[in-house]
Parts: C-alpha cells; structure tokens; sequence
C-alpha cells in the first residue's frame, strides 16, 4: 500500500510538472503583454515597453522563461506580474475566499447529489426517480453565468425586499406546505394510504407553522429556542438510530443516541454563556469532547453486542445536536446582524466574498460569510448537483442487480442492512473517482461564479493574466488549481484502493 | 452485442434465453443489432422529445435568417438597426385565446427589439447559428481525437499506452473551463471555426478514457485474439473489428461533447473570451444584456432559453442512445 | 427469533478431511468419498410443499410464463433434483421460494413451509426464515460473495441477522464451518477477502454461508455449473457431508443429469416451466417415460464403452415463454410428437409406482429397449438403436 502511494505520487509528480509547461506556454501566448504599451504616446511608449520586457523577460524564448519561473517557484517565490506586483501577496489575499466558496459547494454537492441519486436507485421508476432525474437533466444543461446573473438579479434583491417586512401570503404557504408534503411523502417507501397520510399531514403541520412563523414576526427575529432544540435532537437520535440499526425503541443504541441528545440539550443551556462569541478553536475543542462523550455513551449502553452501532448512533446524534445548537446560535443574532450600519437590512449580498470592514461577534460574521456565500454556492451547486446524483444513481442500480447483492438477502439480511453494507459500501467506489474528476469543473465553475458575483478571489487572477498576456498570475492560479486536481486525484485513488480490497491487496 | 441472428431451425424465430434474462425477456425477437437500437431508443420518451425540440431548434435557425449566402423566410436581419417600438418589447403572444389572450402570434419583432432597435429575433437565431457550430466542431474534432488516442492507447499496450495516457493525464490536470480560456483567448479573434477546433483540441480525454476502457476489454475477447492469430495488422484489427464495437460509446459521447461544448462555448463568451464581435453567440448576448435584465428581461432571457433548449435536448437523445446501446441497466424491473 | 446461537454442530464429520495434512484440494478428495449411499435416508416429515405454482413476469412484449404450474413435496434429509434447461423455469421457482423474485413478478399457487405459507407471509417474516432456516447456495462463486468484505464478515454476518450473539461468536461459529467445509487455516483464512480464494474454495464459503444456522432446507442453485470439472465432484460430496452435519434436505437446482445421478433420492424435470417428469431418481434414469428426459439422457457422453454410444442430442431450441405452443411445449423438438400433441398439453399421469410423466406416448417409450435411440441423427432412421456412422452435422 505505501508503494502504491509513493509510485503514484511519483507520477502525479512528472504529470504536473508536465502541465505547468503546457500551462505557461499558452498563457505566455494568450495575449500580447505589450498591447497596452504600444498605444501610449511616442514619448512614454518605449519607457513603457522595455520596463515590461524587462519585468517579464520578454527579450528571452518562452522556454527559458519556464525554467526561470520553476526554478524561482520551486523557492517559493512565483514573481511579479506585469505591473511589478508581488504575486504571492495576491494569491494570499484571493485564495481564502475561493476556497471557501469551493469547499461549500462541493461538500454540499456530494451530500446532496449522493443521497438523491441513492434514493432515486432505490426507488427505480417512482415519481420521485423520474422528477429527480427529470431535475437533474435540467440542472445539467443550464448555463452556470445565467443562473448566476438570475439568482443575482432576483434571487438576492428578492429575498432582501422581503426580509424588509418578512410575512408570508396565503398563497405562498399554501405552496410551501405542499412541496414540503410531497417531498416527504415522495420519500417514504410505503403503500399509497401511508403515504397519502403522510402527505395531507406534513402540508397541514408545516401550513399552520408557517402561519404562525409569519404571523409572530419570527423570519424578523428567527432563532429556535431551547423547546425547539430539544424536539428536533430527538428526533435526529431516533433517525440516525434507525438508519444505523433499525427503529426499536428500547434498543441499546437507541438508548446511547437519546442520552447523547439529551446530554447536548442540557449543555445547550449550562454552556450558554460560551458561547455568546466564541472562536473558531473554542467550538473546534467543543466538537472534539461531543464526539469523546458520545463514543464513550455508544461504548457503555452498546455493550458487547451493540457497540458497533451505538457509538455510530450516539456520534452522529451528538454532532447534530451541536449542528442545531450553532444553526440557532446564528439565527439568532441574525436581527442584531440584519440592523448593523453595514448591512442596513439587505443581508443576502451579490458582490464580493465578505463586506468589508465588518465587525461583529464570531456568529455576525458568520452571518456574514453566509450571505455572501449563499447565492453564489447556490449556483455552483445546482449546476454540479446533477452529475452526482445521475452518476450515483447509475452506479447504485448497477450493485443492486449484482449476485453478492442477492446472496445478502438469500442471508436474511435486513433491506436496511442489504443497502447500507452491501448495496452502498460498493456503490461508492466509482464515485470516489468522480469526485477527483469533478473538481476540475468545480474550479471551472467557480471563477465563472466569481465573475458573474464580482469577487476578487482566484478567478482575478486567471482573468487578468489571460487578458495581459501575463504568466505569472496564471501559472499562480494553476499551482494552486492543478495542484488540487492532482491532490485530489491521489486521494480518489488512494480511497479506491482503500474501498476496493482487490487493488489494496495487490 | 454481436448477436446477428441467422434463420433458427424447426420453425422457432427466437435464440435461447440465457439465464440472465430469464428474469425479464427469456428470449429476444431475431433482430438485426440496428434494430434493436433504433426500437430501444424510440421507446426512451426524454429522448424522442429532445429529438423533436432539437429539430426545431435546429430548423428554426438555420431556416429563419438564412445560412452565409442562403436567404432565410424572416425578412429582418441581425445586423439592421431601426427604430425601437414600443420599449422593444417582444411581440410573440403565447397565450391562447380561449385563456382570454391574443392567441398564438407572431407579431413584427417576437423577441423583441435591443437597445440599437435590432430584431432580437435574427440576433438570437443569428447567435444560436454560431453557438451550434461551434458545438458541433468540438463535438466532433474532441470525439475524433479522443477516439483515436483511446484506441491506441488500449490495443497497444507497454510504451504507447504509457506516452497517451500520461498525455491525457496532463491534460486532465489543466480544469477544461481554464485550458479553454487560454486557448479561446488566443483562438476566439481568429473566427469561429479556428475557435472550435481549438476546443476540440482540448476537451477529448473523456472520450479517450471511455474508449480507452472499452477497447482494453474487448481486445482480450476471442475474435480480437483469433484476429491476431491468423496475422492481422493492429491497424486493421483496430478499425475494422475494436471500432465497430466501440461505435454505440462514440456516438453517445459525441453528443455528450456537443452538450458540453455548447455549454463551454457560451460560458466563454460571457467571460469575453470566445466568440468575438462583429460576431455573436448565444453566450456573448447574455453578456452583453445582463445589466440590461431589470429593465428588459427579454434580452437576458431568450438567449438563456436556447442554451438551455439545446443542451437539454442534446442530453436527452444522448442519455436515449446510451440506453438504447447498453440497456444492462434496465434489466431489472421492479 | 432465537437468542442462542446453534452451536451444537456434530463436530465429527470433519475430522481426518481438514486440518494436520498439507491440504490440497485433490488430497482431500481420497478422504472422504462421500456417496448419496452414505448419507441419512430420508423422513416422512414434510418439510417444504409447492403446490401449483405460476410465476409470470410483465415485460414490454407480453407476460413471461416462467414457471406454469408446479407441484413437489420436499420431505425432511431428502435431495430433489430439478433438472431443466436454462429458461425452464427451475430457478425462478427457486427464487420464489426464497421470495428474491423481482417485484414485478406475478406469484400464484402455494409454498409452504412446515404449513406456514410462504407466499401470504409478511416481508419481515420472510426475511427470518431466509438463511435461517431456508438456505441457499448460487451459482456462480465469482460474483455471489461481496468483494469488499472478508470472508469472516460475511459468515458471520448470516449468523447475526438472525441470532443475538456477540460478533466474536459469530466469527467463531464462521470459523468452525469453514473447518467443516474443508478450508484450511479456517482462522487466517477468515480475515481473507473472496478475491484470495479459488473458484471452489469460494463454492465451500458458500456452503459454509448455507449452513451456518443450520437451516432445514438448502436450495442449490446450479452450485456446480460454474466450477471446474476436477472440484464439481469435491464440492457435490461436500454438500452431502453438511447435509446430514446438519440434518437439511436439499433442493439440487441443475442442467446436469450427471449431477443428479449420484446426488438425488427423487428427480423432478422441468421444461417451459412445467414439470414434466418426477419420480424416483432410478426411475428417471432407466425408465424415463418422457421423451425429454430420454433426450437429456441422451445427451449425456457416456465413459463406459459401448460401442454405439454416440451422442444423441436434442434438437432445436426452447419455446418462447411469451408465445407458447398451443399444445405440449416439447412437441415441435419431439420425435415422437404426433397431431394429439400439437393439440393439447397432457398433464402429469402416474405411469408407475412413485413415478408420473407429462406425455401423450410415455407407453411408447415403456416399449421401447433404449428410449434415447428416439432421438437420432437422421430421423429417418430413429429407433431402434444402432451404429450410426453419419457424422452430426446431419441433422
């Protein structure tokens, strides 16, 4: 397995080294670096012209001008670009914030593209298989700009009008109660009366919700409250307790993930005051002890005969409830945010990563980061959604019709336990691969969305090298581009070999 | 796949089921391979309705305006400016009359008018002309290459595989939507055909992958090993008994390609990196009018609607003619 | 479901075929010959009785008339064969006894299981009696084990979904059964994933899986078809080992009558989804009363030197499960096929003492000196048997 990996770092190490040649020649041909210059005055023509050959070592052939800039790269050092800036000092301003939007898009593209592509295999044929797949074939063949352009037009100066004086109409609750009833009801697989029932009460629990959510003024001043904390707690630990191992209420891992909700409901109340603006390394030591005291609650209700689902249980439980605890932590200072001088009631952004100069508590500029991020991800979201949930889907029905899959349920085995070990475990594989080759379209992807949203990130640089015949700012987006591709890549193998123990054995 | 069915003895039309498809079919109707795909495909609703919007589109803009010389049955053109009527709004009335609405018209600028009194019409048509061409370069010059270096690189293996394949790692490490910039920047102000071409250029190792996967397994099957035995050339070997059998991936990816390029080409375009003016492409309209969507939404709009008409459409008769080659994963069904 | 686990296997019959020698598959096999001769007779305890069972199946063209109809009782430490061609309907009878079948399949007729119906069951109660007390081994070792698992995750696994026991008695009870089905170094071998074992070593795994809660009855789905000659015969001797280990009976699923000859106590044949034939297994074998198993008879290459003893094959393919004949299914392939036959299918007739036939000549065929001499290269020349020095291809 270590050979395995160093053999492939190996490789991956020529074939980026590799492309950042083909790189930098293109980007030295992209343009004329010298265009601009050349229309100056006669007398601050020439000035002009020799320092950027100077600067960019125009005088010399394209190949030398590789080596000097692998050499120095190699160091550390990636330059200047063509008006004497410090490259490095650029990447380091424009890296975060395109990370940050690459991260949440891609996370919530494989969560969400995974388990809709999951259940729409398992539902081969339903309504909801061919919405699903009707929505992703849409979603495919949308142009990533327009949704963008759209999203921003309306979609931001939409939702601050109505945050301005956030009430529903009739109307629009009637809507929401229904997709929301449909959705659930789409989700279940039962007969048609549960699902009818389940359908007529989910619209009507969600309609009078909404109702009374619009009528308190509560989308003005949201937040859940302890009562609200609590009720959703427990029913994520009765959820993840029947995902992990069936719906029985005395069982121990049922147990283990009720204590674990539990135990966060009290510390929601007993640690409120540390949380009321806390950092980053607080909350991160905070989720370190909630995964410590959950495994140990799995350990000890679990036993010998359950452990290996009560720890599961109880983890995941216990991280939901603190998911729940921040989502109401920020929600509630969502007022104080909407009212700061900075924002002036128009919290959902369209330019930039971040407002600047904004000051506020740890969850403000969470807030903060959320808003600008929200419809930018969005795009980049839907538009890579649909390559995760066709590909997942395909690949989960082509396990479900495979021998092995038969033989566990010749076994006895639990539908549960037949897709989650068997079904799922292989399916996964190849979308392993997927991802590492999806990245390189999200980083596509991304500098378009950073365009159409105006943020000064990665997608700047790549631009205006391109448009200054400049090499430098390029060959910096691409070290850091076609590094991840690499990076990830390896990963994806690794986790192949990993996943599949005919290549790890052999 | 290869099941070309010769006359069945004792008056019975079908081959035996194997005991896979004892659970579905047990047996198949003697058909030619063609026919099969063509029925499978014609049975894949998605598909026959991107069939039918893609040839309307397709009819649409290369009838309406005229194509280079040809003259077209519109009698406006994209490149006559006049006078805006009434704001340039569109004219097109889709509402029918029973609804109480003005019935389907047509009016005098359907699309609507731009800001220099264009027919918005002849301008998207006009767009829509350079948009498919160029897909259909790329589409074509990608599948090609893509086919090609696929092949080699899965018949020979050693040396030859080792070189193509670490070329299409390379060229996997570069993001297409970056490679194509950089390439597009310099391409795009030598006319579109060089532009799609060039995209072409970088946007084959999908296609080389797929090929590549296929060809590796069928050269261990038998009639590629009796090929070998009795003397015969790779070259031959390769086009005449690989390719044939590699045929329904190609065309799927092909179309595959076009969706994508169409896609790309305009994503570029908005970036002002593809198509240049005097020349206009779907992409570069919904770059020209983006500021102009708050007040006149029908710019923005109808460039939009195409793109996505077009790639839509082109995914569907795609996704149709991967079922109708490889209906493995319809076998069961429950 | 039980709380405690079944480990009260007779642990003797393993014992000289495993363990000290250095153990190689062909080594083994001079050990235990173990003959249908050996094994426990059966009881008159009925375990599992099918009664007029259809299984159809929607598609595009029309509904698949898999199995039409089929009736057997399988009696406690009994072995059933089921001999039939692919397409005869004797898997998916045996799926459907499992309940495995696709959704979409249209079930009529009755199974029941020690007078439980299977059929009108509930899903969760089906699941238990899987694997628990109803086992089954498929055909095709190479892709029926999971490749991402170990071996022992996988045997105990099956002892899990229906025992509460700790992991680690399962993986104990795992080990005593891969002891029991001839795998050496059952522990190291345990932590191994199906990719490290051969074909036949797979097929014991699978045996292993089938037994593991010593289940009453155990379908073997073609368990051989897939295996090397060499092994089939080690691993049919195997199943008869664990049989009587653990008290099953077996239904023995297979387009092999060399198979069945050495494995069954009674013979069912099956084609276009009916049975056609059942009776005691030496019955079917030297009185058949139907020509299709004279013609499977006659397919089999016969070792002992006769000097006449050619092959004699059956021509022309199945019947089309969607389109069938309007009279017997056999009839356009049978060389005693007359007009009566391509009239109306006959039904299951008792033409001897525990034996019945589905044919309207089966008098014919208790006439005649070799039954497989009907079907002959030329038909010209059909019975009576003879030297025959055309080649094959004649037909």
């Amino acid at each position: 397995m270590l050979v395995f990996i160093a053999r492939r770092l190996f490789v991956s190490l020529w074939v980026f080294l590799a492309a950042t040649a083909v790189m930098f020649v293109l980007a030295a041909n992209a343009n004329d670096p010298l265009e601009e210059a050349r229309q100056l005055p006669d007398n601050e023509r020439d000035a002009a012209m020799a320092t950027i050959t100077e600067r960019m070592n125009l005088d010399k052939p394209v190949l030398i001008r590789y080596l000097l800039w692998l050499t120095s790269a190699i160091t550390g050092d990636l330059g200047v670009n063509r008006q004497g800036q410090d490259v490095n000092t650029m990447l380091g301003t424009a890296f975060p914030a395109t990370i940050q939007l690459l991260t949440a898009a891609t996370i919530l593209a494989i969560v969400f593209g995974i388990s809709i592509g999951v259940i729409s295999a398992l539902r081969q044929y339903s309504g909801l298989d061919q919405t699903v797949t009707f929505i992703a074939f849409v979603c495919f063949s949308l142009p990533l700009f327009w949704v963008g352009t759209l999203l921003k037009q309306y979609g931001a100066i939409e939702i601050n009008n109505w945050l301005a004086d956030p009430t529903l109409s009739a109307m629009v609750i009637a809507i929401l109660s229904i997709v929301v009833g449909l959705s659930c009801s789409a989700l279940l697989i039962t007969d048609r009366r549960t699902r009818w029932t389940t359908f007529a009460v989910t619209t009507v629990v969600m309609a009078i919700l909404l109702t009374v959510l619009s009528a308190t003024g509560w989308f003005a001043e949201p937040g859940l409250g302890i009562f609200v904390i609590a009720l959703t707690s427990i029913a994520g630990a009765v959820a993840f307790t029947t995902l992990v191992s069936g719906l029985e209420w005395k069982s121990p891992p049922m147990r283990a993930a009720l204590s674990a909700a539990a135990i966060g409901i009290v510390c929601a109340v007993v640690l409120a005051p540390l949380l009321d603006d806390p950092n980053i390394a607080t909350l991160l030591v905070l989720t370190l002890i909630t995964v410590a005291v959950c495994a140990g609650l799995g350990w000890f209700f679990g036993g010998e005969l359950y452990r290996r689902q009560a720890i599961p249980a109880a983890v995941f439980t216990g991280l939901f409830t603190a998911g729940v605890i921040f989502t109401d932590r920020v929600m509630q200072s969502f007022a104080d945010y909407s009212a700061h001088s900075r924002i002036r009631g128009r919290p959902i952004s369209t330019i930039g990563p971040s407002t600047p100069n904004f000051e506020g508590t740890f969850w403000e500029h969470t807030l903060d980061s959320a808003g600008h991020l929200l419809l930018p991800t969005l795009a980049l979201v839907l538009v890579s959604l649909a390559g995760y949930t066709r590909y997942t889907r395909a690949s989960m029905l082509e396990v479900m019709n495979q021998d092995y899959v038969r033989t566990a349920r010749a076994k006895g085995l639990t539908e549960r336990a037949v897709i989650t070990r068997h079904a799922l475990r292989n399916g996964m594989i190849p979308i392993t691969t997927l991802t590492a080759y999806d990245i390189g379209t999200l980083i596509g992807g991304a500098v378009v969305t950073e365009r159409v949203f105006g943020w000064k990130a990665m997608g700047v640089l790549l631009f205006d090298g391109i448009e200054q015949g400049d090499p430098m700012p390029i060959m910096a987006f691409f070290l850091v581009a076609g590094g991840a591709i690499v990076i990830f890549n390896m990963i994806a193998d690794i986790a192949y070999a990993f996943l599949d123990p005919r290549i790890r054995l052999s | 796949m290869m099941r070309k069915n010769k006359a069945q003895p004792a008056g019975t039309t079908q081959t035996p089921g194997t005991a896979a498809d004892a659970a579905q079919g047990m047996d198949v109707v003697a058909r030619t391979q063609f026919q099969l795909v063509v029925r499978r495909f014609f049975r894949h609703k998605g598909a026959l309705v991107g069939m039918v919007l893609f040839g309307l589109i397709l009819g649409l803009a290369s009838t309406s305006i005229g194509w280079g010389p040809i003259p077209g049955w519109w009698d406006k053109n994209p490149v006559s400016t006049g006078a805006v009527v009434e704001g340039g709004r569109p004219t097109l009335g889709l509402w029918p009359s029973f609804l109480g609405g003005g019935g389907l018209s047509w009016g005098e600028h359907p699309f609507g008018q731009d800001d220099i009194g264009r027919d918005y019409f002849a301008v998207v048509m006009r767009g829509t002309q350079v948009s498919l061409t160029v897909a259909f370069l790329v589409g074509i010059v990608a599948t090609v290459i893509g086919t090609v270096i696929g092949a080699v690189a899965g018949y020979f293996r050693g040396w030859t595989e080792a070189v193509l394949m670490r070329l299409t790692d390379v060229m996997i490490t570069i993001p297409v939507l970056v490679f194509a910039a950089v390439v597009a920047a310099m391409a795009g102000r030598k006319g579109i055909v060089f532009l799609g071409i060039m995209l072409g250029l970088v946007t084959w190792t999908q296609t080389a992958r797929l090929v590549r996967g296929e060809v590796l397994s069928l050269r261990e099957k038998e009639f590629v090993e009796a090929a070998r035995s009795v003397g015969t050339s790779a070259k031959r070997i390769i086009f005449r008994h690989l390719l044939p059998n590699v045929v329904g991936i190609i065309i799927v990816s092909v179309t595959l390609a076009i969706a994508a390029a169409v896609l790309l080409e305009s994503a570029l375009s908005f970036l002002g990196l593809g198509v240049q003016p005097p020349d206009t492409s779907l992409g570069r309209l919904i770059t020209d009018y983006q500021t102009a969507m708050m007040t006149r939404a029908w710019l923005f709009y109808w460039p939009g609607v195409f793109i996505i008409g077009i790639a839509l459409s082109v995914n569907f008769i795609g996704d149709g003619l991967r079922d109708a080659f490889d209906p493995r994963q319809n076998r069961v069904r429950d | 479901m039980s709380i405690n686990p079944p480990l009260n296997t007779s642990g003797t019959l393993n014992t000289g075929s495993t363990a000290a020698e250095p153990v190689t598959e062909a080594a083994e096999e001079v050990h235990t010959a173990y003959t249908l001769a050996d094994a426990k007779p059966p009881l008159d305890e009925e375990l599992l009785k099918v009664e007029n069972l259809t299984v159809e199946f929607p598609t595009d063209d029309g509904a698949v008339k898999a199995v039409r109809g089929v009736s057997y009782t399988l009696h406690a430490r009994e072995v059933l064969g089921i001999v039939g061609e692919s397409g005869s309907g004797k898997s998916v009878s045996s799926m459907a006894l499992m309940g495995l079948l696709p959704k979409s399949a249209r079930i009529s007729g009755s199974i029941t299981y020690r007078g439980q119906d299977l059929l009108s069951m509930r899903p969760a109660q089906q699941r238990a009696l899987r694997g628990e007390k109803i086992a089954m081994i498929f055909q095709d070792p190479m892709t029926s084990l999971n490749p991402v698992h170990s071996v022992g995750d996988q045997l105990a696994e099956a002892v899990l979904a229906h025992h509460l026991v700790p992991r680690k008695q399962a993986l104990g009870r795992a080990k005593e059964m891969l002891d029991m089905v001839g795998i050496p170094q059952a522990d190291k071998r345990l932590r191994a994933y199906p990719h490290e074992f051969s074909g036949g070593m797979r097929q014991r795994v699978m045996i292993a899986m089938a037994i593991i809660n010593n289940p009453d009855v155990i379908i073997a789905d073609e368990p051989t078809t897939a295996l090397d000659v060499t092994v089939q015969a080690q691993i049919l001797e195997k199943l008869l080992e664990v049989k009587d280990a653990v008290n099953a009976a077996i239904l023995m699923i297979t387009h092999d009558l060399g198979v069945i000859a050495g494995m069954a106590h009674k013979t069912l044949v099956m084609y276009a989804g009916k049975s056609v034939e059942v009776g005691d297994t030496d019955h079917i074998f030297y009185e058949p009363r139907m020509p299709y198993t004279a013609g499977l008879l006659g397919s089999i290459p016969s070792l002992e030197g006769e000097t006449d003893s050619r092959l004699r094959p059956i021509t022309g393919t199945p019947p089309s499960l969607i389109h069938l004949p309007r009279g017997c299914p056999f009839s356009p392939r049978c060389p005693l096929a007359t007009d009566v036959c391509e009239e109306s299918e006959p039904d299951l007739a008792g033409v001897g003492e525990g034996h019945w036939a589905a044919c309207h000549h089966s008098d014919k065929l208790a006439e005649a000196e070799d039954p497989t001499a009907f079907f002959r290269a030329d038909p010209e020349t059909a019975p009576p048997a003879g030297a025959g020095t055309e080649s094959e291809e004649g037909r």
